[in-house]
């Protein structure tokens, strides 16, 4: 089985990315190149669904961290939703959720982007 | 009169400095802090300590060289479970660890030094030194009152 396998599909102008399985330093390299495909394509609205993600290392973390400047200063975000307790624990260990905002599901997080402008922003 | 005598390691994995080793490692890492007596999430935690140390090492001792060693002993005594992750390769910088700063990380676009903020926050002591034969990450969880497995 391998490791990490991550789909993605657009809904309302949205990018949702699947992550299945778990980031770690091995594992990275494909998470990040999702998410650098997206910012290719000038989709700056990212929902990060951790609905099959078992766990992340601070690998996974850094990924989000390399990109959110550039998907803010494009006027977009990245959301998370449907994290696992043990996910969502290890965001919060480093205070992730107060710089990410972080939705029980994908579809609150889908909907968010359309509120005011729908873009940017730290969870205030 | 006898010193106290350094526990016997547990379990002693031996790895090459390779990545694909981490998924290892950690079930590893998560199996012994289980045996010891960590609930569930707990030990999902410390393995995720000792995947982040081993990480450091591939990534920072050995500068991501595959063809080095990673020896990883777990130590239980009732009172806690330490976990030693050693290896042969450059000095790690074992300074002090400045706080995290996520909004200063982001617009500087910075990717790493994370790990070892993690390993910070879940382990109850994290330490570094410098032996003859390398370095040695020691990772301390104090086990729950009571409850660990292992008998004096």
């Amino acid at each position: 089985m391998s490791e990490l396998s991550v789909l993605s599909r657009e809904l309302e102008g949205v990018v949702l990315l699947y992550p299945s399985g778990f980031i770690n330093a091995h594992t990275v390299r494909l998470f990040e190149g999702e998410l650098q495909k997206a910012l290719d394509g000038g989709r700056y609205r990212i929902v990060v669904s951790g609905v099959d993600l078992r766990y992340v290392a601070s690998a996974g973390l850094g990924a989000l961290m390399g990109v959110i400047e550039e998907v803010r200063t494009n006027g977009g975000d990245i959301r998370l939703a449907e994290l696992n307790e043990t996910v969502r624990n290890i965001f919060e260990m480093l205070g992730f959720n107060h710089l990410y905002r972080i939705f029980p599901s994908e579809q609150e997080a889908i909907l968010s982007f359309r509120e005011a402008s729908g873009t940017g922003g730290a969870p205030a | 009169m006898k010193g106290r005598r350094r526990p016997r390691p547990a379990v002693v994995l031996r790895v090459p400095s390779r990545t694909e080793f981490l998924a290892a490692i950690r079930d590893t890492a998560k199996r012994v802090a289980e045996f010891a007596g960590c609930e569930a999430g707990t030990a999902e935690q410390v393995a995720l300590a000792v995947d982040e140390a081993a990480t450091n090492v591939i990534e920072h001792a050995y500068g991501g060289a595959a063809d080095r060693r990673i020896e990883l002993s777990f130590l239980l005594t009732p009172e806690e479970l330490r976990v030693e992750i050693a290896d042969d390769g450059q000095p790690v910088d074992t300074g002090a660890v400045p706080d995290v700063d996520l909004r200063r990380y982001a617009s500087e676009r910075r990717r790493g030094g994370f790990g070892v903020h993690l390993m910070g926050r879940i382990m109850d002591t994290v330490s570094f030194r410098r032996t003859a034969r390398g370095n040695v990450c020691c990772l301390v969880k104090k086990l729950p009152a009571g409850d660990a497995r292992v008998a004096r």
